[in-house]
């Protein structure tokens, strides 16, 4: 019986242990090989050892990238919190129409990142695009060097903002009612019982948004290569998984970018390991709703 | 039961799936007739090429041609994708960024050896652009001719600016008769000029010249005329030198100074943007080459005209540019392949390029039909020629320009939009363009 | 101190229509501009409404130089096909991980979930490289192959709901003589339809809209999705933005409508995993 069952386990499984070797793991150590090769694409791959490393390192394109990127989560991730949570809590007022609002919300976030970061780039365009014409002043969104990453970054947010809204209002409607009428009982007002009952009782909802956020949002491609692409002016909107794609597809250093790829790898998973551990630590409370 | 149906359902799917509406992989059609595609960027020709190969494939029954046309922007990171994947079409154009590379990693027919007896008939620049290492690596497909300035006749009348007899100096402004007739072209949206008092640089509705981070149409032919260079004989880059500075300060200058061109963060991602400004009636002067010509044609809806380039303290200087179609080595369509290629190097294989006023063939037989169609529209085409100057600025060279160039563009971009000190920008971007060379 | 609630709904109300405009506006103005003729976007104001609208645009993506029928076609095909595999593999999959007892069980469903953590910029370089290895660029099967074999994600997910199925139901299939697939086919898939309608929105969702792989694994026209041909058409129509709109509208239509058709379902599903 046991070993009917191991038989038909294994078959079961066969399609899909195909695909996590093949497609995931196998990946992993063909990158750690290609990093160690010079590689051009249309010549032979050579070993060269740890050279790519060094070019890597001496370049400073990479460490900025992954400077672009911090930047980019620390301006996304709060911003696209605050934000969701304000969304979620005007939802949950019971008000008359709220479920079409919600619904309106998440549009942005069912569509390609790619498409509406072309449209967002028509928007953002400097002489024929729609924001300048409506403020009537020309104002360089996408190509001055100061402005262009937090552009990129409230397009994301704006992409955004209606998912994360979700989860609040998933976690706003778990939270009892009968808490917070005791709480207005006991004479506190709005900004109190926010603070004190809904805050903390949100805090799970709160730490799966930062987490799939940061998890997400360090991995940014699609929207940025739409809007800026290249790197933007003087790679201010250079993100890594950018700067891996254009170190191997356009300069045709596939060795270098696959160091870079090792390198965002283990970053990775360090983060998810950390926010794993904070986030056991400090739930309290159930997800499951 | 359902599981069956749904096995069925899926069966289909499969079978379904692996066709692409947009063809061209149907099987191998009957009778042995051999596909060759051929890869090009330019939709003008590729009409051209299709009727060129309609009449190849009447002559030669057993050989149908694709003709699959990518986009500028995303021609050559496709391309290499492709090579090195062993998935590129049998023939594709290359222009001199990127061929050295190719050439040198073996991917490439090599014509003069080919082809020995047609290399004659070809523009010899162009053959001898394309010559690497005593070898030839490519059909001569296209010759871009001279830069030239298509203007707007209403608007170089209304301004009193004769655009055949402009010069430009950057060291001498009285010499400078180009930079007072930009300014004069150079219009606010309260219709003032951009020499008069009050002039909002905010609100230009009609640009008077195309300056930006154009390397065929724009910079390297004002390096040349102001008697400086971009690379060096080993094909190093070498434009810091004082001359070549002088001539990218100019350019920035027009930008960001006097106002008269478009500003740099239009221009340094759209290529496009100063032809879709002149079609549009927003522009009076629009450096440029051959390639735009049918364009220009077909989109104006006013009187324009031709005038030889800009003249600089060392005269007219252009860079003079060609295009190859080039065989790839790793097909196994190679006698197939050489039959293409010898017809698009051909008198009546390139006419219909020519013919058609789609470009100027580098085949030199048919170019006169590509003077011929102008002359039919009333377009006077010999400032493409000698008419237009005799000088020229060596076009880029060496295997890794493309590199190169993907290394300087960033910076160039912050040099047009005056975000860095030419001079500094410059160096920047020669030393990271160096780099790439290595 | 206390506003009157009146007020303060009326306050909420103002932010929700705002928040709602400034959600909306970019779709209307993108769709606007796509129903204006080159010519009225350049002499019009760029907040106008298009007069009159055109549908040009859209029949030269159609029907002109740049046919934009085979994009829809190939991305069609490729959500159909990947769709179909990774319900299935995800299923069987998940079935052994959640019912069957066998060696190697728990460490191999620790592998599954650790591979979670491999983003795709990460994979995407060693795939070129085995597929153009392979022979086997700018191929269907190079656009499904990666995601046909089911995803860690949706047999983690399948795998929770499947253990939640009563002990009794599937003893009761077995006593009737059943195998493995047949009890997987009648009884877990048919209690199990509103997980597998999550997973099959999140397949469509996501792999309607993926970018990266297909741009790096095809070139030219024959395979070319949907958003590899806007981004194309937007580097080959740079500033004619009256043809790109109509392109990015036609990339965000279908999944819109899908999505407003099924909202009630997509956003309990969003909510209940967390997708992406």
């Amino acid at each position: 019986m046991r070993s009917r069952d191991t038989r038909t386990a294994y078959l079961l499984l066969a399609p899909s242990l195909f695909g996590v070797a093949a497609f995931l793991v196998l990946p992993i150590l063909v990158v750690v090989w290609l990093a160690l090769q010079r590689w051009d694409l249309i010549g032979p791959r050579t070993f060269v050892g740890l050279d790519n490393v060094v070019a890597v390192a001496q370049d400073g394109r990479f460490a900025r990238s992954l400077l672009v990127t911090a930047v980019f989560v620390a301006i996304v991730i709060p911003a696209q919190t605050v934000l969701g949570l304000g969304a979620a809590l005007l939802l949950n007022r019971g008000l008359r129409g709220s479920a079409v609002f919600r619904v309106l919300y998440v549009l942005p976030w069912i569509c390609a990142p790619l498409a509406l970061g072309v449209v967002w780039r028509w928007i953002l365009a400097p002489t024929d695009g729609a924001l300048n014409a409506l403020i009537g002043h020309r104002i360089e969104w996408l190509s001055d060097p100061v402005l262009a990453l937090p552009s990129v970054a409230a397009v994301t947010v704006w992409t955004q903002v209606g998912y994360v809204a979700l989860f609040f209002v998933a976690g706003l409607r778990a939270i009892p009612s009968t808490l917070l009428e005791a709480a207005l009982l006991d004479g506190a007002g709005p900004w109190q019982t926010f603070r004190l009952i809904t805050l903390p009782l949100l805090r799970p909802t709160l730490f799966f948004v930062l987490v799939t956020g940061v998890i997400s949002t360090f991995q940014v491609f699609d929207s940025v290569y739409a809007l800026t692409p290249k790197g933007g002016p003087q790679g201010v909107t250079d993100v890594v998984a950018g700067r891996i794609y254009y170190e191997a597809f356009e300069s045709r250093a596939v060795g270098q970018a696959a160091v870079m790829a090792v390198v965002l790898f283990v970053l990775l998973v360090a983060i998810t390991l950390v926010q794993q551990r904070w986030f056991s630590r400090r739930t309290t409370y159930d997800l499951s709703t | 039961m359902r599981l069956r149906r749904l096995a069925a359902v899926a069966a289909a799917l499969f079978v379904l799936a692996a066709c692409s509406p947009a063809g061209p992989d149907d099987p191998p059609a009957a009778d042995g007739v051999t596909t060759v595609s051929v890869r090009v960027w330019d939709d003008q020709v590729a009409a051209a090429y299709e009727k060129s190969f309609a009449e190849f494939s009447r002559q030669n029954p057993d050989i149908r041609v694709q003709v699959n046309t990518t986009s500028y922007a995303d021609y050559f990171t496709g391309l290499t994708l492709d090579v090195a994947s062993g998935t590129a079409d049998d023939i594709y154009w290359l222009n001199a960024l990127y061929f050295g590379a190719l050439a040198d990693g073996g991917k490439l027919i090599d014509i003069g050896k080919a082809l020995p007896d047609e290399v004659g008939g070809w523009v010899p620049a162009a053959v001898q652009q394309y010559t690497r290492g005593g070898t030839l690596w490519g059909v001569p497909a296209l010759t871009d001719g001279r830069i030239v300035v298509y203007y707007n006749k209403a608007m170089v009348e209304a301004a009193g600016v004769d655009p055949q007899n402009l010069t430009w100096n950057p060291t001498d402004p009285a010499a400078d008769t180009f930079l007072p007739a930009a300014k004069k072209l150079t219009r606010d949206a309260a219709g003032r000029t951009a020499d008069q008092p009050g002039f909002d640089p905010g609100t230009v509705t009609q640009y008077g010249f195309n300056a930006g981070r154009d390397l065929q149409a724009i910079y390297y032919n004002f390096i040349g005329e102001n008697g400086g260079r971009f690379q060096a004989p080993d094909d190093t880059f070498a434009f810091t030198e004082p001359r070549s500075e002088q001539a990218f300060s100019y350019l920035v200058d027009l930008i960001n100074t006097h106002h008269v061109a478009p500003p740099a963060s239009a221009t340094n991602t759209n290529y496009d943007f100063s032809r879709d400004q002149f079609l549009q009636g927003k522009m009076a002067l629009f450096q440029s080459g051959t390639y735009n010509l049918k364009n220009i044609d077909d989109g104006a809806t006013f009187a324009w005209g031709i005038a030889p380039l800009v003249a600089g303290p060392a005269g007219r200087v252009s860079v003079v540019n060609s295009v190859i179609a080039a065989g790839n080595a790793d097909s196994p369509r190679r006698d197939a392949i050489l039959l293409v290629l010898r017809w698009l190097g051909s008198e009546q294989g390139a006419s219909f390029v020519g013919g058609e006023g789609a470009a100027l063939p580098a085949v030199t037989a048919a170019q006169q039909g590509y003077s011929d169609y102008w002359a039919g529209r009333g377009v006077d085409t010999r400032y493409f020629g000698a008419a237009g100057g005799t000088d020229t600025i060596p076009a880029p060279s060496g295997p890794k320009f493309g590199a190169g160039s993907t290394a300087f563009e960033p910076i160039f971009n912050d040099v047009f939009a005056g975000r860095v000190p030419v001079a500094e920008g410059l160096r920047a971007a020669q030393d990271a363009g160096n780099a790439a060379l290595r | 101190m206390t506003v009157p609630r009146i007020l303060r709904n009326g306050a909420a109300y103002l932010l929700l229509v705002l928040g709602a405009v400034l959600t909306l506006a970019p779709f209307l103005l993108s769709l606007m501009t796509a129903l204006k003729t080159p010519l009225q976007f350049a002499s019009q104001q760029v907040l106008a409404p298009p007069a009159p609208p055109t549908v040009a645009n859209f029949g030269e993506l159609f029907g002109g130089r740049y046919d934009f029928v085979s994009p829809i076609v190939v991305t069609a095909q490729v959500v159909a096909v990947i769709l179909i595999g990774q319900l299935l593999f995800s299923v069987f999959a998940a079935y052994a991980f959640a019912r069957l007892r066998f060696p190697g069980r728990d460490a191999l469903f620790w592998v599954y979930l650790a591979t979670l953590m491999v983003p795709q910029a990460v994979t995407i370089i060693p795939l070129y490289a085995v597929f153009a290895d392979l022979g086997l660029r700018n191929t269907f099967w190079a656009l499904v192959l990666p995601q046909l074999f089911g995803s860690p994600y949706a047999i983690f997910l399948l795998r929770e709901y499947f253990r939640t199925i009563p002990a009794d139901l599937l003893d009761a299939a077995k006593l009737d003589g059943a195998g493995t697939l047949r009890t997987v086919a009648h009884v877990v898939v048919p209690i199990s339809r509103p997980i597998l309608a999550t997973l099959a929105i999140i397949t469509v969702v996501t792999h309607w809209n993926s970018f990266l792989w297909p741009l790096v694994i095809t070139t030219g026209r024959q395979w070319q999705v949907l958003t590899v041909a806007t981004a194309s058409l937007q580097s080959q129509y740079n500033g004619n933005w009256t043809i790109v709109m109509a392109a990015t509208t036609v990339a965000i239509l279908p999944l819109l409508v899908l999505f407003l058709a099924f909202q009630r379902h997509v956003i309990r599903s969003i909510t209940l995993t967390g997708f992406r």
